[in-house]
């Protein structure tokens, strides 16, 4: 009894302060994103696709579509971030083995590591990132993945709707006779060649715009041309994504 | 003789704010969830449309309890997002309703605030190239002026737009996405629906958007006019 009484008016005291112990981070925001997965510099593969994630709290939606992956094969697909990574795709100058393709491991100081593996069953966490059981298997070349509700981290829900994180869709036929094979292992995993395993194609999640389009300039209406103000309520609603979603509700009404 | 109790009051003061910690996530979380029900059925999902798959929020799917079956939140093989074309940046758009004859499409990214950036020159739409091309999966999002500083502009009559009509991309690959409009919508700035336009589609669709309502010399156009249409 006494206890209960304890606890509850713990919450009810930890409630009222929240919002400055920096709680909003670990209920993280809710927002919406989108990634334009394009081949990945090196590897040669003429794919290409989008994802969507949908935060909300610290669950998060993942929609994703892609065409022209080597076909009937799995394709591990994950979602990666790290602080101090750049959220951004690797680039040509990301060989840091000098090997002329781009494996994982190159990829780490663009995309950082992974925080989500977009499997279509079971474990999402990075654990499974290799599980390649539970991945696409791309059916002609395409694939089309959907799965909801997966739970997260609070600071990698933080990452996604802040357009901090990295789509990276796995599987490179570098030799283009249909399968993963070859001498040269997977810097991941030695069992597995590292055509299974270098990143074929992929995009930075993006946040969606926020709010509306400022796409006039008053010239066709009764006076005036200053739109000053929109920049503005754009600003709160930045400053806004880094204290929760409560907050960010608010600006979004002011923007 | 001090330092043991020290420890002691501040191993306790730890355990104690980490209770709260839990509890105060727990609170908010509920907290949380009881805000968003409302907010989820209000303008973002506008009431009328013809378009079926438009309003509905990125489906629940599987149906089971709604909480701690994230593991088993699996999902069909094939999730039927029907007809997709390959990435490849637009380069042309023609809406002969509207008179909409434009050669030339520039990107658009996000500007510092956050908001979409918007074509320098008003007479070419822009391409919000961070996402989705048109024609493929996803909500691809282009923007034009409704006028200049000097008169009208490329979506000027955006909002003459109706169901059914048609919406030509001309694609770098030598494509043409055609897409059919589903619903044209205006809403306050203030109240725009952010996940409705920009959020998750289970369909190519595409999202052209101007300004529109009334004009405020302080702070510009206060509504946005969207048409949304899909791949057909």
């Amino acid at each position: 009894m006494h206890r209960t009484v304890t606890l509850a008016s713990l919450a009810i005291a930890s409630l009222a302060v929240s919002p400055f112990l920096g709680v909003g981070a670990a209920v993280a925001a809710d927002g919406d994103t989108m990634a334009n997965l394009q081949p990945v510099a090196l590897n040669g593969v003429q794919a290409s696709g989008t994802a969507m994630v949908q935060v909300n709290g610290t669950r998060i939606d993942v929609t994703m579509a892609a065409t022209g992956l080597l076909a009937d094969n799995p394709h591990a697909a994950h979602i990666h971030f790290a602080a101090e990574a750049r959220h951004e795709c690797p680039t040509a100058g990301d060989d840091a083995d000098g090997d002329g393709t781009i494996n994982t491991t190159d990829g780490g100081p663009a995309y950082g590591d992974i925080v989500v593996s977009l499997t279509k069953t079971g474990d999402t966490s990075p654990d499974s990132g290799l599980a390649v059981d539970r991945f696409d298997t791309a059916p002609g070349g395409k694939l089309s993945y959907e799965r909801g509700s997966i739970d997260v981290a609070p600071e990698v829900a933080t990452a996604i709707a802040n357009g901090e994180s990295v789509i990276v869709v796995h599987g490179v036929d570098h030799n283009d006779n249909g399968k993963y094979d070859g001498e040269k292992k997977s810097d991941l995993d030695p069992k597995l060649p590292t055509e299974a395993t270098d990143p074929a194609i992929c995009g930075a999640l993006v946040s969606a715009p926020a709010g509306g389009a400022d796409t006039g300039l008053g010239g066709a209406a009764s006076s005036g041309t200053d739109n000053g103000l929109l920049a503005l309520g754009g600003g709160l609603m930045l400053v806004a994504t880094g204290t929760g979603a409560v907050a960010a509700r608010r600006a979004r009404a002011n923007a | 003789m001090e330092s043991p109790r020290k420890q002691g009051g501040r191993r306790g003061a730890t355990s104690v704010a980490a209770a709260a910690v839990l509890l105060l996530l727990a609170g908010l979380v509920v907290t949380f969830s009881g805000l968003r029900g409302p907010e989820a059925s209000t303008p973002d999902a506008p009431s009328h449309t013809s378009a079926s798959s438009l309003a509905t929020e990125p489906s629940t799917t599987t149906a089971p309890p709604q909480s701690d079956g994230s593991d088993k939140a699996e999902k069909t093989p094939d999730p039927g997002f029907g007809p997709s074309m390959p990435g490849s940046a637009p380069v042309g758009l023609t809406i002969p309703r509207i008179g909409v004859r434009a050669e030339n499409i520039v990107d658009l990214g996000l500007a510092d605030d956050g908001t979409i950036e918007v074509p320098q020159d008003a007479s070419q739409p822009g391409w919000f190239s961070p996402g989705p091309s048109p024609g493929q999966l996803g909500p691809a999002v282009i923007a034009g002026h409704v006028d200049s500083t000097t008169g009208p502009a490329v979506f000027y009559r955006l909002g003459e737009l109706r169901p059914g009509d048609r919406v030509q991309v001309a694609r770098a690959d030598g494509s043409t996405a055609v897409f059919k409009v589903d619903k044209v919508e205006t809403y306050e700035k203030k109240a725009f629906p952010t996940r409705a336009v920009y959020g998750t589609t289970r369909h190519a669709e595409l999202r052209l958007i101007t300004c529109s309502g009334e004009y405020d010399t302080q702070t510009g156009y206060l509504s946005n006019t969207v048409a949304f249409a899909h791949l057909v």
